[in-house]
């Protein structure tokens, strides 16, 4: 396969910005493309910068793709999904090829066509990706850890309940369990540092998040490192608070909605945004990415924790993802009719904390942080380890290979669990 | 709920359909009765089975489980094959046709709805058919097809109680007067004003015609119970709210045809499990407690059949969708439900396992009102004295 002499791609992928004939080449790429596939490649192509690197490798290698097939062969690839295209009226459509909106997304998923539709934009997609030179095929020898901490502060008896999250899982009680999140973030032997000490400095900025319901987690990492990707939602407040009520200026209407939200996300939100946050523009906007995405980011702390991890996850793949829960308010009177309010605004009442109603949705969202990390193919070498600091309840998911002996005792300290985790983040395949 | 707050929310729910009725110039009906039938529909938004009827689902749905379901038609499998969106369903419920329309009902359902059909072909007088929603996802286009023939002339009354509150709640704060105890003096006038406007602004619909003007009875005790729900502490919820006035509807109107929606249960689109499983014990609470009035106004003593279904699932966890955040994966977990059917048309308690579709009910309703010859694509449902 080769119609390269007609396009330049670039096969080294770079790292920040990109020349304008190496966008061109890209855009040339996307507009063979058929219609529906456009809009979120090429709003990737616009905010390149704003990319993590395990993005860019993905769009690089799939234009690249695409560059390696002939136009024959792109035309037999694509067949099928332009013939859903032709039956679904595309062309007719007011379809936005530039960016996803709201706008396009209701169009398809209304369309009869639509799960024909989806199908087939994953087979395109895969038969592209497979035309790519191997060698820019993604590595999957990284060992990950995922930590997930329920804060003493959620009464949680036991994590897994009556839905276990995996066959492999072993849940067995810790003395002393809250120790697990001392000994993992500080210290010389911190997993941060323990993931810088094996990476390049810009490799190990997008392979270390954490990502806390209030703001603790960040406290005492060191300033030798370069800086984690650390998403506090406490200190996230006057950008929230703001943003929030940008947001709910949104009127009853898709096409003003994508204008609204396109204006929103285009703001200079500069005066807002934490110190924590300074000159970290790509950390900026996968914040407001998440955030217009829904999924209640901005309104309870705890689903901004499991949304921020599972997207850091399908993102940036990370090699360390610690995420810790926290608490919610109780609904205010009035605001159990307008929960989608902020209602601190809303109403001047005093915060009333919902201990029991907070851990419920701790601990399943903990579990669908876990799920999305089984999404991917690094799911063999992904280990877990959630913490209930409450009960000293420790919940492991090990691979095979690195199962650790005191999984089948039952028995162990928070230095062996520390040092497992360890372990598994300087394994390689 | 508290008695101060049910009776606020009765006296508040009093005061939004004594508004509505009086804009529209609203016959009261007999509320001592009428030969014909009634048909009460209630959707539930997005509730997955393993929430409700599941081993584990149980314990969130006690009333549906056994006071309701031991006399009662269960169908198991109900199926929703059109678009999981609420405008879309509850159109495609009311119409027996697939409808994929604009998610936020820009544009009314494609075919005629079983309001319309019920007031063309019987003749029905405007305050017989009725929609009355918590969700805030709906318009009142869903209230009338654009079929010709058809259309707003045959139309439901709609209307969003919850979001009036909402409306009145956000208009107070932002104005920058937060609700609290110590100044409820002046939030009491915004919701007051609210209610008692004539043209609710963002809601996609307005009231032609002159506004009634209140009793001074009601007003008083509108502004009572006003200054009762500002003070009090305790959660109210959008669903109590269009509960009563449903019920307020139900007395004074007796309609024929009561479409419902409920939606506490969609605060699972913000991520908090707890809250969602909150609300559907809220609807089966307010589910229970609407039965045992049909059982008790003679208006619909013995005439009543009561159907009750949610609209979809929710996604699977572990989806690219969020689990039970969303309800737009293609998946059993978030196309399959099930549907309790109670009353007048149910011939003993049974579990009806074959697989209905949602747009069965539509034509199931019309039987029930022994309308023919309509152009439906379903068929009516299995188990039923129809």
């Amino acid at each position: 396969m080769s119609n390269a002499q007609s396009t330049q791609i670039h096969s080294d992928i770079p790292a920040h910005g990109m020349d304008d004939a190496a966008l061109a080449g890209y855009r040339r790429q996307v507009a063979r493309l058929p219609m529906t596939m456009q809009p979120a490649l090429n709003q990737q192509l616009s905010g390149w910068a704003n990319l993590f690197p395990y993005e860019q490798n993905r769009v690089a290698r799939f234009l690249g793709g695409a560059a390696n097939c002939s136009p024959a062969q792109l035309d037999a690839l694509t067949q099928s999904l332009r013939a859903i295209e032709n039956r679904m009226d595309v062309k007719q459509w007011d379809f936005n090829v530039n960016a996803d909106t709201m706008e396009n997304a209701s169009l398809l998923a209304r369309s009869p066509y639509y799960a024909q539709w989806r199908g087939e934009v994953q087979k395109v997609f895969t038969a592209v990706e497979a035309a790519a030179p191997q060698a820019a095929a993604p590595r999957h020898d990284s060992g990950r850890v995922v930590l997930l901490i329920l804060p003493a502060s959620l009464p949680v008896d036991s994590i897994v309940g009556r839905k276990p999250w995996d066959a492999r899982g072993v849940e067995m009680h810790v003395e002393d369990a809250h120790r697990i999140s001392d000994l993992a973030l500080h210290g010389e032997s911190a997993l941060p540092s323990w993931v810088d000490a094996r990476m390049s400095a810009s490799e190990a900025t997008a392979d270390r998040w954490l990502i806390d319901a209030d703001a603790g987690l960040g406290g005492e990492l060191s300033s030798a490192h370069p800086p984690a990707q650390l998403l506090e939602y406490s200190v996230l407040k006057s950008f929230r608070d703001e943003f929030l009520r940008q947001v709910n200026t949104v009127p009853k209407d898709i096409s003003a909605t994508d204008q609204i939200l396109a204006h929103v996300r285009g703001e200079d939100w500069d005066a807002l945004w934490p110190a924590s946050l300074k000159g970290q523009d790509r950390l900026r906007r996968f914040v407001i990415d998440v955030f217009l995405s829904g999924n209640g980011a901005l309104i309870f702390s705890n689903a901004f924790v499991q949304w921020s991890s599972s997207e850091a996850l399908r993102r940036a793949r990370p090699r360390l993802l610690v995420s810790r829960f926290g608490l919610r308010s109780k609904p205010k009177p009035f605001s159990g009719i307008a929960i989608f309010e902020n209602q601190q605004k809303v109403s001047a009442l005093r915060d009333e904390v919902d201990p029991v109603g907070s851990a419920i949705d701790a601990r399943i969202l903990a579990r669908y942080i876990w799920l999305s990390a089984m999404r991917y193919p690094e799911r063999d070498r992904t280990c877990c380890v959630c913490v209930a600091e409450s009960s000293g309840s420790v919940y492991v998911i090990s691979p095979p290979e690195q199962r650790p002996d005191w999984l089948t005792t039952r028995s162990a300290t928070p230095e062996d669990i520390c040092a497992w985790m360890r372990h598994q983040l300087a394994e390689k395949a | 709920m508290d008695v101060n707050r049910r009776n606020l929310m009765k006296a508040a729910a009093a005061l939004v359909v004594e508004q509505w009725a009086g804009a529209r110039h609203l016959a009261y009906g007999d509320t001592h009765g009428g030969a014909g039938r009634k048909v009460i529909i209630v959707t539930c938004g997005g509730i997955r089975r393993e929430d409700t009827f599941s081993e584990e689902g149980l314990v969130n749905i006690p009333h549906l489980s056994s006071d309701l379901l031991s006399h009662s038609a269960f169908y198991p499998v109900v199926r929703n094959n059109g678009v999981t969106a609420h405008y879309n369903t509850i159109a495609s419920i009311l119409s027996g046709q697939w409808q994929r329309l604009d998610d936020w009902g820009k544009t009314r359902p494609a075919s005629p709805t079983v309001f319309e059909y019920l007031r063309k072909e019987m003749k029905l007088k405007p305050e017989q058919v009725w929609y009355i929603s918590s969700n805030k996802a709906l318009t009142s286009q869903i209230g009338a097809s654009s079929a010709r023939d058809f259309g707003p002339a045959y139309g439901a009354n709609v209307i969003f109680p919850k979001q009036l509150l909402i409306n009145a709640v956000v208009r107070a704060a932002s104005s920058g007067r937060p609700v609290r105890g110590t100044d409820r003096a002046s939030v009491a006038p915004e919701l007051e004003a609210m209610l008692s406007r004539d043209n609710y602004d963002g809601l996609g619909w307005s009231i032609s015609g002159d506004a009634s003007s209140l009793d001074t009875p009601t007003l008083g005790t509108m502004q009572e119970a006003i200054d009762d729900l500002v003070r009090t502490n305790a959660p109210a919820t959008g669903d109590e709210f269009t509960y009563l006035v449903s019920t307020e509807v139900m007395r004074r109107f007796a309609p024929s045809f009561l479409a419902m929606s409920f939606s506490d249960m969609e605060v699972a689109h913000f991520g908090s499990y707890s809250l969602h499983l909150a609300g559907i014990r809220t609807v089966d609470r307010l589910l229970f407690e609407l039965w045992n009035l049909t059982q008790e106004l003679p208006a619909y003593k013995d005439k009543t059949t009561l159907m009750v279904l949610p609209e979809f699932g929710r996604d699977m966890d572990g989806s690219t969708t969020n689990g039970f955040f969303n309800h737009r994966q293609d998946s059993e977990s978030t196309r399959m439900t099930w549907m309790v059917c109670m009353g007048d048309a149910v011939r003993s308690a049974t579990t009806l396992e074959a697989p209905v579709d949602q747009t069965d009910i539509c034509p199931t309703i019309a039987r029930l009102f022994e309308l023919k010859g309509l152009d439906l694509a379903g068929k009516p449902l299995p188990g039923l004295w129809l």
